[in-house]
C-alpha cells in the first residue's frame, strides 16, 4: 500500500541529505520525525513551565501492537508524556500505568481524536498527564494505529498526492516516538 | 522556570489522587477509551528496552518543593586528574560533571556554571567530542551569563543528549551508559547529603529508584574490553550492589540508610571525579 506525501519538500530535501551523506561518509544526526511530532504536542506544555526533556524513545513498530515504556518517576512532580507518529493516517495513542498496572492518567489528548478516523492527516501526537502517587517506576503504553487501505481510501478523498512508486511504501511497520517532561 | 515553594508532598499527593478520582469517573463514563487497568506480567505487545534516566533537576525540582536546600554548599567539583587514556572514566566524569552544572543552576551561581561549561568543553577534547560539545558550552556559559536558569538547564540536558548520541554514532554505547551513570551518581549523592542534613521520609523517598540501579549494575556487567576489568569498574560494580541491597529490600528508607546511600556514592564517585578520602571509605565500610 502507497503511503501519503503532502510534505513532498520537507522528505525531498530529507532523501538529498540522505544521498550527500552516504557520498561523503559524514555522519549527522536526522530529524527524527516521530518525535517532532511528539515534540510538537509538547509545545504548548513548555510555556505551562513544564521541561521537556532531550533524552526521548522511538523506533517502528507494526500498528496495534502495543509498546510499553519504563520510566522512573518522583512524587512530588508533574508529568506529561508526549507520543507521536508522522505516518500519514495513523493514530498514536498514549497511557500511563503504576507497577500493578493501574491507570494513573489524570487527562490526555489525541490528535486526530481516534473516533473521527475518516479524517486523514500528516501524522499523530496524543498526549497524558500524571501525578506519581509514589516514587517508582511507571509504565508508559503508547498504541500506533494504521489500517493501509482505509488511509489510501481517506487520502485520495481528500486529495493527498501518492508518493513516488517503492518510496514511502507501507512495509509492515510505522514509525513511534515518546517524551516528556516534568515540573 | 521551576516554581519552589514548600507545600508538603501528602498534600499534592491528596490534591492529584482527587483529581485521579475525577479523571477515573470520567473514564469510567466512556469519554475514555484508556482501560483502568493492564496486566504487566502477560503484556500483549514488546517491551522497549531503552532506559532514559531521569536528569538531576527532576529530582532537586521536588527538594525544592519541600524546602529549598543550600544547593550552594553542593557544588563541589572534581579535584583529582583523570588519565586521559582511561575513557570510561572519562565519560563517568563527564556526567558527573554535568550533573554539578545542575547543582550550580539550583544554586543560581553563574560564576560556576561558567566554570563547569569551560569544564565540559576541556573534557569533551579529552574525549575527542569537542566540535558536537563546542557550541552546547557556549551556550552554558552565554546563558548563565543572561542568568537564564531554564535555558542552562536545556543547554546542560542538551549537552549530554549530544555526547551520548555520538557515542552511541561511533558504536561506543557503553561510554554512553557510563556518561548517565555519572551524572546520575553525582545527582543521587548531592540529594542524599541535602537528605541527611535535613532528613524527612517524603525527602527519602526521593531514593527509591531501584530499577536503575539494577539497570546501572546490569550495564557494568555487560561491559567488555580492558576497561571493564579495572579497579574502579570493578568498585563501583560493587558499590551498585550495594546500593541495591539497600534500596532493593526496603519499603521505606530510614535515616540511616540514606547516610549508608551518601557514604556508599560518595567512596563510588571517589574513583573518577573526587580524591580518595580514608574516613568515606570508612563510613561505607569498605
Amino acid at each position: 500500500m502507497t503511503r501519503y506525501f503532502n510534505t513532498f519538500t520537507q522528505r525531498f530535501t530529507a532523501l538529498l541529505v540522505v544521498f550527500f551523506l552516504a557520498g561523503g561518509g559524514i555522519a549527522y544526526s536526522f530529524v527524527n520525525e516521530a518525535i517532532s511530532m511528539a515534540f510538537e504536542a509538547a509545545t504548548p506544555y513548555v510555556e505551562q513551565g513544564f521541561e521537556v526533556r532531550e533524552d526521548t524513545w522511538s523506533g517502528e513498530v507494526e500498528p496495534g501492537k502495543p509498546l510499553l515504556v519504563r520510566h522512573q518517576l518522583f512524587r512530588g512532580n508533574e508529568y506529561w508524556f508526549w507520543a507521536g507518529t508522522s505516518w500519514p493516517g495513523a493514530t498514536v495513542k498514549v497511557d500511563i500505568f503504576d507497577s500493578e498496572g493501574q491507570s494513573v492518567k489524570l487527562e490526555g489528548f489525541v490528535k486526530p481524536p481516534p473516533k473521527k478516523d475518516q479524517e486523514f492527516s500528516e501524522g499523530s501526537y496524543a498526549g497524558v498527564r500524571t501525578l506519581p502517587g509514589k516514587t517508582a517506576t511507571y509504565f508508559v503504553r503508547v498504541i500506533v494505529e494504521f489500517d493501509p487501505e482505509a488511509a489510501a481510501k481517506d487520502a485520495k478523498l481528500q486529495g493527498f498526492n501518492p508518493a513516488v512508486d517503492g518510496v514511502g511504501e507501507f512495509t509492515g511497520t510505522v514509525d513511534w516516538g515518546l517524551a516528556y517532561g516534568y515540573r | 522556570m521551576i516554581k519552589t515553594f514548600s507545600y508538603p508532598l501528602s498534600q499534592l499527593f491528596r490534591r492529584g489522587l482527587s483529581v485521579a478520582l475525577v479523571a477515573g469517573f470520567l473514564s469510567a463514563s466512556g469519554q475514555d477509551e484508556a482501560p483502568l487497568q493492564i496486566d504487566l506480567d502477560n503484556f500483549p505487545g514488546e517491551i522497549v528496552e531503552k532506559v532514559v534516566v531521569p536528569i538531576p533537576a527532576e529530582i532537586f525540582a521536588v527538594l525544592d518543593k519541600l524546602g529549598e536546600p543550600n544547593w550552594g554548599s553542593g557544588i563541589k567539583l572534581p579535584s583529582g586528574e583523570v588519565s586521559a587514556n582511561d575513557r570510561s572514566l572519562l565519560a563517568l566524569t563527564f556526567g558527573g560533571l554535568v550533573a554539578e552544572g545542575f547543582i550550580a543552576v539550583q544554586a543560581k551561581d553563574a560564576e560556576e556554571i561558567q566554570k563547569i561549561g569551560r569544564e565540559v568543553l576541556a573534557l569533551s577534547n579529552a574525549l575527542g567530542l569537542a566540535v558536537a560539545v563546542r557550541p552546547h558550552s557556549l551556550s552554558i556559559i552565554e546563558a548563565a551569563g543572561d542568568k537564564d536558569w531554564s535555558r542552562v538547564r536545556d543547554e546542560l540536558d542538551s549537552t549530554q543528549q549530544t555526547v551520548r548520541e555520538t557515542m552511541e554514532k561511533l558504536r561506543d554505547d557503553e561510554l554512553s551508559n557510563l556518561v548517565s551513570l555519572g551524572g546520575w551518581l553525582r545527582g543521587t549523592n548531592v540529594v542524599t547529603v541535602f537528605i541527611s542534613d535535613s532528613f524527612s521520609e517524603d525527602k527519602a523517598e526521593l531514593l527509591n529508584q531501584p530499577g536503575l540501579i539494577i539497570h546501572f549494575r546490569e550495564v557494568l556487567e555487560k561491559m567488555e574490553g580492558p576497561s571493564s576489568k579495572t579497579p574502579a569498574m570493578r568498585a563501583i560494580l560493587v558499590g551498585l550492589a550495594r546500593l541495591e541491597s539497600i534500596i532493593g529490600s526496603l519499603e521505606t528508607i530510614s535515616e540511616e540508610d540514606v547516610r549508608q546511600l551518601r557514604d556508599i556514592t560518595r567512596v563510588m564517585l571517589e574513583e573518577f571525579y573526587y580524591e580518595k578520602s580514608d574516613s568515606a571509605a570508612d563510613k561505607a565500610g569498605n
